[in-house]
């Protein structure tokens, strides 16, 4: 039994993910995290480090790790790459003007070989501002259809309203389990 | 085998007095030692932050030193020039082993960001002497003319900081490209809307009413007024601005002298930032209390103090932003009257 067998077994028993959200800064990854687990939304500030949630959703244990997106903090994202099962890429639907940003954050992130396994799940999120772009739009200027290492996904949300959240995260879940726990 | 037993023991009682005394004396020894050396790890401590304090003025004074010499060498002929560049880089170099040095004592984020400046330094020398001292490189004059030619766009790209750089869609909402205007915008039409303004100078924008969020991006000379943003403001690249502003989070970026009278009840960062100067938000209009309860904003939560810079992880006060002093604030606002 290799080491990778091993873990495999370690997490099935205990049903566990790890979940990564990225994104660059002001895309509201905090604010997802909050509105998912029930926490008021109206204090948060912008992250300085990384908050780490644990919830529990349909029997599994999700590990979700929510890390700033400021410039400065961008180069410390690999510290948090390890065992990652799940890629959250939260978008700033209404930014326009950084969307071109994002995207190269984006590839350069799917680049990384201890992100290769990861499920992705791309959250277009502030739908409900007017003049967001939509789903179709972004999939176009991000890029996504090029996206051939990945599983992938385009959901588009809104933390504030919180539509379509928990619809992003039963896919990334069922995705993951489908490639971790079901294999032997 | 109790035979065995009993010389071992008369052995031990044999010599237990004396050992007892070495015992006590060996005890004694100890204690003092180790007041000595908790004595001294105390005053290790003190001196290295001492050490600290006066590295840190060292390090500042020998930079603003090779700051200076790095301007003055426009003003320098060309012979001169050579030797000048040599005393820069041998200066940066005293500095570098300096900071090698001292590394003992300094914590991580001290040398990082000592090591970021050393390298500011090299760069912009660098820089100055390829410009002023270009080198001569063998090369057929083809080749030498393409190179003039890219060099030249790279400086124009350098020194258009301020430049627009045009965005794949414009954003519906707000104002683009003006200079010299003053620019309103009605309640109704910035209501839960995402507002951007973009490349603007020399303007005045009012904004009363409750917009969602509010992006600011290119700004020079502007002042920027708006009743409370429920979300957040994303600011980059303002210079020379005055912003009068309330909103849940205020994100500044890449921004140089700006004055903020901020209204933020979860907190503002920066990043990138020079010359920024805060104080509490002041702008008072007909109906700017119900504006506040419609963008879900507490009125009298105001975190106006709490800027957290970006660039700045040491715990003393950031050099990069100021508080205004009570008396140098702007009380009224004329332009919205």
């Amino acid at each position: 039994m290799g080491f990778l067998t091993v873990l495999k077994k370690m997490k099935q028993k205990e049903k566990e993910m790890r979940i990564l959200m990225l994104g660059l800064d002001n895309a509201g990854k905090t604010t997802i995290l909050k509105r998912f687990n029930g926490e008021p939304i109206n204090t948060i500030s912008p992250t300085l480090g990384f908050n780490i949630k644990t919830l529990e959703h349909r029997g599994y244990k999700l590990n979700m790790w929510d890390v700033g997106g400021q410039k400065s903090l961008r180069s410390y994202w690999r510290n948090y790459f390890e065992c990652t099962d799940g890629l959250i890429w939260v978008v700033d639907s209404a930014d326009k003007r950084r969307l071109e940003d994002c995207k190269k954050e984006l590839f350069v992130l799917l680049q990384e070989e201890r992100l290769s396994g990861a499920t992705l799940l791309i959250f277009a999120n502030k739908q409900d501002l007017p003049g967001a772009c939509s789903k179709e739009e972004l999939r176009d200027i991000l890029d996504l259809d090029s996206i051939k290492t990945h599983h992938w996904k385009i959901i588009s949300c809104s933390a504030v309203t919180g539509e379509n959240l928990l619809e992003g995260m039963d896919w990334i879940i069922d995705d993951i389990a489908a490639r971790i726990f079901t294999l032997d | 085998m109790s035979d065995k037993m009993d010389p071992l023991i008369s052995i031990e009682n044999f010599s237990e007095k004396p050992n007892k005394i070495n015992l006590l004396t060996k005890r004694e020894l100890e204690r003092q030692l180790n007041i000595q050396k908790r004595k001294d790890d105390k005053e290790l401590l003190s001196a290295s932050n001492e050490k600290l304090e006066i590295f840190e003025a060292i390090f500042a004074e020998k930079k603003s030193y090779i700051e200076s010499l790095i301007k003055n060498s426009r003003n320098l002929s060309k012979n001169e020039l050579p030797d000048h560049f040599n005393t820069i880089s041998k200066e940066i170099l005293t500095l570098q082993k300096y900071v090698a040095a001292s590394n003992i004592f300094l914590r991580h984020y001290d040398l990082q960001r000592c090591q970021n400046t050393l390298q500011e330094l090299t760069n912009k020398a660098k820089y100055l002497e390829n410009e002023l001292l270009p080198k001569k490189k063998f090369s057929f004059k083809n080749r030498m003319k393409e190179k003039d030619v890219k060099k030249e766009k790279e400086d124009e790209v350098d020194s258009a900081v301020f430049k627009p750089h045009v965005p794949a869609i414009f954003n519906s909402c707000g104002f683009f490209n003006r200079s010299d205007e003053t620019l309103n915008m009605l309640p109704s039409e910035i209501f839960r809307k995402d507002v951007s303004l973009e490349n603007l100078e020399n303007c005045i924008v009012i904004l009363k009413g409750t917009a969602s969020t509010l992006h600011l991006n290119h700004l020079k000379n502007c002042k920027v007024f708006t009743g409370p943003v429920s979300t957040s403001i994303f600011a980059e690249h303002c210079l020379n601005c005055t912003l009068v502003i309330a909103c849940q989070q205020l994100r500044l970026h890449s921004s140089e002298n700006v004055q903020i009278y901020l209204h933020v009840t979860s907190r503002a960062i920066m990043e990138d930032c020079k010359d920024i100067a805060v104080a509490p938000y002041n702008l008072d209009y007909k109906g700017v209390e119900k504006d506040f309860e419609n963008a879900h904003l507490e009125k009298n939560v105001n975190n106006w103090r709490c800027v957290d810079d970006f660039n700045w992880l040491s715990e003393k006060h950031s050099p990069n932003w100021k508080e205004i002093p009570e008396h140098e604030r702007i009380q009224r606002w004329q332009e919205i009257e």
